[in-house]
């Protein structure tokens, strides 16, 4: 009997293994990870859509410039979110070993490969599909529009994916190995930030103060960004509606040839490279050559404090680990990118509610991103905890207090600049700092918990370290908090602006009815607290009862 | 009862841990006393991490007890936890630390008193373990070897007065391998209780002077090489061999004459 073939063998494997941690899930887990995918696919998606079809009927001369700056923006998305998995997939992973030592060609581990690794950039591209098919709709496209998209779609997934193995390939042959991963993780977030902002920018030129939104500055953008190979899908999609059947086939051509290329080019770069690739990631973990420590002053004296020890840990983990850092810069840039976009004078908004807004917003952000992944980062160490003599709600609290200062720092920061452009008055200014410190004290210690009641210390990145339950806990916490406390302090407002005297539309402005309103409000800020206190009391009585192995890696 | 009255250090009461329809410990009971090193016998898969993992607190049995120092390691775990030390066959280490920040950060952990004599502490554990010219490396640099070794040291900056120890030598090059079995008798002569766990039978037989072997998450023997021997009724055997007959499966030679047989 024949030998499968090894690109069979090799993704049955997979398969196999797939189909195993989706088994070992249990049923409920399951039926809820579904559902959860289902509600994503149809509100992202049925946005997406709309959004495209919208645009095609009542922007019919932008198609071009929609589709091409779509196919671009989707794949520079894909470029930076898929990054690190191409990466794991090519280059790191004990199994890789096994495959270089079996008799396989290493064409063979590349294509292989190449398949697991789109799958990634297959379920991003469902969002651009949604987006395409609804300019399709919008557009009155014919049949042979729809059946081109989806190849054109595959063919971009794939010269992305190649590009990145390519770029990878060359990484490894020019930098440093001990810091290549990393290296490449940090330039494609940083690459990823760099034209977010840039997007974020035209944004808000066309979106000015004046009431009649300004598109050129976007319009401006894509045009100089369409004579990019990502954007020739989207020419040959345009030229589909409008029945350009020559062009079509020249751009659908230009795409596969370049395809065609890039897979070529990707397949031989990776076989030269695939064995200095394994040298470099399959042992350890990559890390800066440093200079020998300072030694510790031994004069010190006193206790050691626990919260020290952490703080110091955290802190020299944050410098040393490249990998985390790059994970934490674009969380920190991102703010700045929406405050640029957003610090303007508001249409529908006086400057204290617009302030409000985004000063939520921007806490939310970086209280997710520095907070949610504290307890999971702990990785093995945390055993360290457990084992010590420190009760577990004693971590959540260093844990809340560590990150606490460089949040409500970024954050008031923000706040101040935004009121300073946005002509905000000293009163209403402090009224502002106040919100943002409760908002700040109330998002991290949600997002501790989050991270505390879900963590998978088994994970490799900050990214993996917190589970679903952890995820939806943090995003509906978050939610729910911010909603309780922005209604709290608008009905501190309302009630102060009673008990002067102010009109308030069909209520009448008394003393009984200021006190009511700010009744009201303190029973919403109270709700508020409660719901930080029951999500961190779920968190320590979580993290006492962990005991999910904790693996060697 | 007052810890420092209590000459048993570790005590295992009826533990029992059940995962799902696995039961992996079922109701496993011994005692290790001040002083005593105590070995930790079995096959993989056997129990003998879990018992460890219920011990040190890492897991809660699903029945039973473990006392450490006479304090149940669930119930009053800050009192047990403060005299216990645990390596794990894996050493739980922060890679991005170098070995001395790691040792700093478990001190502190466990509120030791900072000053010279913690330094002076940290230095010889740092020159015993042959890790202080590797000042500037982070951890995540260090062999598997070098790793055990900090771990190590970093149980026993803090003296706890019970060790529990999975493959303590595991990795280990045979200089350090003899440290660590030096040090460990020196510290059970000082007062320090032990409980080993290792696969490296001669090691169990050299150092221990009471032995347990579980099997299939039960204690099949304890007691000293005298009362192994006598259990299995082999007056001359040797661990290896008690070991072998009391976890009794098909021999050996049968299994590799069946492997090898023409049409296995």
């Amino acid at each position: 009997m024949m030998a499968p073939p090894a690109i069979r063998t090799i993704l049955g494997a997979e398969v196999r293994g797939l189909w195993n941690r989706l088994v070992k899930r249990g049923a409920t887990r399951l039926v809820v990870l579904g559902a959860l995918l289902a509600v994503a696919i149809v509100v992202i998606g049925g946005a997406v859509f709309s959004l495209g079809d919208a645009a095609a009927q009542f922007l019919p001369m932008a198609r071009d410039a929609m589709l091409a700056g779509g196919f671009t923006a989707l794949s520079v998305l894909m470029l930076v979110v898929g990054f690190p998995s191409v990466i794991a997939t090519f280059f790191v992973g004990r199994d890789l070993l096994q495959l270089v030592l079996a008799p396989v060609r290493p064409v063979e581990i590349f294509l292989a490969r190449a398949v697991l690794a789109m799958t990634a950039n297959l379920l991003i591209s469902g969002i651009l599909i949604a987006g395409v098919f609804g300019v399709g709709v919008g557009s009155d496209a014919s049949p042979v529009y729809y059946a081109l998209a989806l190849l054109l779609v595959f063919v971009i997934v794939m010269v992305v994916t190649s590009f990145q193995v390519m770029v990878m390939s060359l990484i490894i042959r020019w930098v440093p190995a001990r810091i290549a991963r990393d290296f490449a993780a940090g330039v494609a977030a940083l690459v990823g930030v760099g034209f977010y902002l840039t997007w974020n920018v035209s944004l808000r030129r066309s979106f000015g103060a004046s009431r009649v939104p300004d598109f050129s500055n976007l319009a401006a953008f894509a045009q100089r960004t369409d004579w990019l190979p990502s954007a020739w899908p989207g020419h040959a999609l345009s030229a589909v509606i409008a029945g350009d059947w020559s062009s079509a086939i020249v751009w659908t051509l230009f795409c596969l040839a370049f395809g065609v290329m890039l897979v070529g080019a990707a397949g031989i770069l990776y076989q030269r490279t695939l064995l200095a690739g394994l040298g470099l990631f399959g042992g350890g973990q990559a890390v800066w050559k440093r200079a020998p420590a300072r030694r510790p002053k031994s004069m010190a004296s006193g206790a050691g404090s626990p919260a020290r020890a952490i703080a110091r840990k955290d802190w020299l983990g944050y410098r040393r680990d490249i990998r985390r850092l790059s994970r934490l810069l674009p969380a920190l840039l991102f703010p700045v990118g929406y405050a640029l976009t957003l610090i303007r004078p508001s249409r529908t908004l006086n400057g204290l509610w617009s302030d409000v807004a985004v000063a939520a917003f921007i806490s939310m952000f970086v209280s997710m991103a520095l907070a949610v992944p504290s307890i999971p980062s702990e990785r093995r160490g945390f055993q360290l905890l457990r084992m010590s003599p420190l009760a577990m709600s004693e971590i959540i609290r260093v844990k809340v207090a560590l990150t606490l200062p460089p949040v409500l720092a970024l954050t008031m920061l923000l706040t101040i600049a935004m009121a300073v452009v946005g002509g905000v008055g000293i009163a209403e200014l402090l009224q502002l700092l106040v919100l943002v410190i409760w908002l700040v004290i109330g998002f991290v210690s949600v997002g501790v918990s989050a991270g505390a009641i879900d963590p998978n210390f088994e994970a490799a990145d900050d990214r993996r370290a917190v589970g679903l339950l952890g995820t939806m806990t943090s995003t509906g916490g978050a939610i729910a908090f911010a909603l309780l406390s922005i209604g709290a302090f608008a009905l501190f407002h309302l009630g102060a602006a009673a008990a002067t005297g102010a009109r308030l539309g069909p209520l009448p402005s008394t003393p009984a009815v200021a006190a009511l309103i700010a009744g009201a409000g303190a029973l919403l800020a109270a709700a508020a607290g409660a719901l930080v206190v029951v999500l961190l009391v779920v968190a320590n009585s979580r993290l006492r009862a962990y005991e999910g192995a904790i693996s060697s890696t | 009862m007052a810890a420092s009255m209590n000459p048993t250090a570790v005590e295992a009461r009826t533990l029992v841990k059940q995962y799902g329809a696995t039961r992996a410990v079922d109701g496993v009971s011994f005692q290790v006393g001040r002083g005593e090193i105590f070995g930790f016998l079995g096959a993989n898969g056997a129990g003998k991490t879990t018992t460890l993992r219920m011990l040190c607190g890492l897991v809660s049995p699903t029945s039973g007890q473990a006392l450490i120092d006479g304090f149940d390691i669930h119930g009053q775990p800050l009192e047990a936890k403060s005299r216990l030390g645990y390596l794990d066959e894996e050493p739980f280490v922060h890679p991005h630390l170098t070995g001395r920040e790691f040792l700093e950060y478990i001190a502190d952990l466990y509120r030791m008193p900072r000053g010279p004599e913690r330094q002076r502490r940290m230095e010889r554990l740092l020159r015993l373990f042959e890790l202080a010219d590797r000042d500037g490396e982070l951890i995540s640099a260090y062999s598997h070897g070098m790793r055990q070794k900090i771990g190590l040291a970093s149980l026993l900056i803090r003296e706890p007065s019970v060790l529990l120890l999975d493959e303590p030598t595991n990795g280990l090059d045979p200089r350090s391998a003899r440290l660590v079995k030096d040090l460990l008798e020196e510290l059970a002569a000082r007062g320090t209780a032990v409980l080993l766990s290792t696969h490296i039978l001669e090691v169990a037989q050299a150092l221990c002077r009471r032995i347990a072997i579980i099997d299939r998450g039960h204690i099949v023997a304890t007691g000293t090489m005298d009362e192994l021997r006598a259990q299995a009724g082999s007056e001359h055997a040797s661990l290896e061999d008690l070991f072998l007959k009391l976890t009794a499966g098909p021999e050996s030679r049968e299994l590799i004459e069946r492997l090898l047989a023409p049409n296995s």
